[in-house]
């Protein structure tokens, strides 16, 4: 059975009132009040009453045996002959009040004529300060009225206050194990001078909607000690915390299980209630248990103890998507011509003379371009694809077949040009991702997805955007070729953007001019710069060749010399020659 | 029409019956997923190589529910000297894809599609989910 541990302490926010109400004093007195006693001199009178009350509730202090304070200042009508003596007043006592371990703090001053109102935490201070009513003397010669009300300060909910909000979340926040840590919110020292208590509906949804908006991968949630009395403000939000696992709310002041029902649908595996008025309605462990499982039925641990695990169907509805790998290469062989083409093409593509890459395009090469805004993107500053529009090959919508052919660009001059009129870029390497699908001798399938950061057009800051290309690449001399390219742009979402040109690109002396060395009947050819290896690397190539095709040492250093030293270069050709069967027995002959 | 121009209807043609009936197959009958590749074809999804018509029906059928929208489409043949002649067309497509219930996420998927006797079959099928890269 799970016992509040607050159970017998009743804790409450109390509004306590402190009325000067000088209509009682005599009216006549009140004219000799220099105007800006209150005004003027409202901190001297605040410590001064603040002193008053310190000293009578340290009087209680030392009935518990706390022997502390030197000097203590009694009131004459506090001074109930214990160890009354007059003094100075406690150094420092406005701090001492407000660290106090009973609660105590300040969290605003509301001054309404002669009227002050302040905030207390705990039902016994307040009932101390009510039994002060008309018991402190203001050094005028006037009594304080004390009137306590229960209530708590209204919440101006403006940006700086999220902005504060959002500060101390983020300190509270670890991104590694996705947790928020949001326990006593309210007395968080950053959030001084605000009252954001999340028992408040207005303070709560906002830091649901921060979690929405800035961590949406949030897995869990720690809400203890924050005197929460409902959950339904969630109701509206579960959607914007898919994630959201674990759940702690221990020590609040939820009443009813039924307070739960907010939260149904949440993949909760882990919950702590136990501390909230709810957990005492059940007399039996076994129901509480099934309350909750029946409304998270995934519930594995219930106020830190494990449950026993709920018998399932064997059909699941649990389904996770594999995680996502940056790189796929159907034959690692080919890594390392897909890095170098890759390299080398945007090197060119990121330049505002995107001619060389004539080399890079087979003579019939055929190129086309769609575009899209990604899903739901509903940000309205988000730059506009205009440019993009005129030529977008979007099957869906040109419908025309003669509209459909002449949005294919057909051949390398045509391609080349119309990548030259494409808006200037920079692309993030580092953001790219890779797959290589397929790797024959004849031709490979390509498809590169990545960040860009579009220049000169027009916006404010340059866009960011996202784009998915897919390149069949033929061999042509020694090099490659592009002979089909399907390129896809959109913009990236807010999330991608911020990993965007994260990681520095170090600036590789690799030289723009000398692409394409060789030219091919297939026509030209862009060609991976490989420098000629000295002898000693000639022959470890030699003998590496050797083993990998099986041919003997002589063959393979003719392979090696008719690709230029291209180890890759040399392998796909065997590949290609063995695969038609022309190359003869005796190159196999060791 | 002039045969390079019939080609390339072929292809927009054949990339529409095919995204239809491809994405009608992955929403809803999983179980013929394999019929739609070659033997020895090739599904990358999200950079996880899968290779094999049953493999790869496998393994979509792991996946969560889907429901796919087709936002645009793309296709073009692929050079004869890349394929030595053997009619082959490459499409691509953009668009959204809800898993379960979640919040429809962006996708693009690249298609290379072949024709083995009378049926059109994917040597290779590239899926990425347009999502921030997760870095270790």
């Amino acid at each position: 059975m799970p016992k509040s541990y607050f159970g017998n302490k009743q804790t409450t926010w109390v509004k306590d009132d402190r009325e000067r109400d000088y209509r009682v004093s005599d009216r006549d007195r009140r004219v000799t009040f220099k105007p800006n006693r209150y005004g003027g001199n409202k901190e001297f009178n605040n410590r001064d009453w603040k002193n008053a009350i310190r000293e009578h509730l340290q009087d209680e202090d030392v009935d518990m045996g706390v022997s502390s304070g030197s000097g203590r200042y009694h009131n004459k009508k506090f001074n109930r002959g214990k160890k009354g003596r007059r003094g100075s007043p406690v150094p420092n006592t406005k701090w001492k009040l407000l660290e106090s371990p009973t609660g105590w703090y300040k969290v605003s001053w509301q001054v309404y004529g002669t009227t002050i109102t302040f905030y207390v935490d705990d039902l016994k201070v307040a009932e101390k300060l009510q039994s002060l009513d008309k018991q402190i003397q203001l050094p005028s010669g006037f009594k304080i009225f004390v009137r306590v009300n229960a209530g708590s300060p209204n919440v101006d909910m403006n940006s700086t206050t999220k902005q504060k909000m959002k500060e101390v979340m983020a300190k509270r926040y670890n991104s590694i194990t996705k947790a928020l840590d949001l326990t006593k919110f309210h007395a968080d020292p950053d959030l001084q001078g605000f009252f954001c208590a999340l028992f408040k509906p207005i303070v709560f949804i906002t830091v649901i909607e921060i979690i929405a908006e800035n961590i949406p991968e949030l897995e869990a949630l720690n809400l203890f000690d924050n005197k929460i009395m409902m959950l339904s403000v969630f109701k509206k939000s579960l959607k914007k915390l898919p994630n959201l696992k674990i759940l702690h709310m221990g020590n609040n002041k939820l009443r009813d299980i039924s307070q739960l029902d907010s939260l149904q649908g949440l993949p909760i595996i882990d919950l702590v209630l136990d501390g909230n008025p709810l957990c005492d309605k059940f007399k039996e462990q076994t129901s509480y248990i099934s309350e909750v499982r029946k409304r998270f039925p995934k519930c594995i641990k219930l106020d830190g103890i494990d449950l026993p695990p709920p018998i399932c169907f064997d059909i699941t509805e649990e389904h996770h998507l594999p995680d996502p790998q940056q790189t796929f290469l159907c034959n690692s062989e080919g890594g390392s011509i897909v890095r170098q083409f890759l390299e080398q093409y945007f090197l060119i593509y990121d330049t505002n003379n995107r001619q060389p890459l004539l080399q890079a395009y087979h003579e019939n090469a055929i190129f086309s371009m769609t575009m899209a805004y990604p899903y739901g993107c509903k940000d309205k500053a988000a730059a506009w694809l205009h440019w993009y529009h005129t030529d977008n090959r979007n099957l869906k919508r040109v419908l025309d077949t003669e509209r459909r052919v002449k949005l294919l660009k057909q051949g390398q001059l045509a391609v080349v040009s119309y990548l030259q009129e494409m808006p200037l870029t920079k692309h993030d390497i580092h953001s790219f991702t890779v797959d290589l699908t397929l790797f024959t001798p004849q031709m490979l399938c390509l498809t590169v997805s990545g960040m860009f950061r579009e220049l000169k057009s027009g916006n404010k800051s340059p866009p960011i955007r996202y784009f998915f290309r897919t390149l069949v690449i033929v061999p042509a001399g020694s090099g490659f070729c592009i002979a089909n390219e399907e390129l896809h742009i959109t913009n990236a979402f807010p999330d991608q953007a911020k990993e965007a040109f994260k990681t520095p690109v170090a600036v590789e002396p690799t030289p723009v001019a000398p692409v394409a060395t060789v030219s091919s009947p297939g026509g030209p050819a862009v060609s991976p710069i490989v420098p000629v290896p000295d002898d000693a690397t000639k022959q470890e190539m030699v003998r590496q060749m050797s083993a990998q095709s099986g041919m003997n040492l002589e063959w393979s250093l003719k392979c090696l010399e008719e690709t230029q030293w291209d180890f890759q270069r040399a392998s796909l050709v065997f590949q290609h020659l063995q695969s038609q069967g022309v190359i003869p027995p005796e190159a196999f002959v060791k | 029409m002039d045969p390079a121009k019939t080609k390339i209807d072929q292809a927009c043609r054949t990339a529409e019956e095919f995204t239809k009936l491809y994405y009608e197959t992955a929403d809803k009958r999983r179980h013929l997923m394999s019929r739609l590749y070659l033997d020895t074809g090739l599904f990358a999804w999200n950079g996880n190589g899968i290779t094999g018509n049953e493999n790869i029906q496998k393994f979509v059928i792991d996946l969560p529910p889907t429901d796919h929208v087709i936002t645009t489409l793309d296709a073009q043949p692929i050079l004869d000297s890349a394929v030595s002649g053997q009619l082959t067309f490459m499409i691509q497509v953009s668009g959204s894809v809800k898993y379960q219930d979640k919040i429809p996420k962006t996708f693009q998927q690249n298609f290379i599609v072949t024709a083995q006797g009378d049926k059109w079959k994917i040597v290779s099928d590239c899926f990425r989910l347009q999502e921030p890269l997760i870095r270790t």
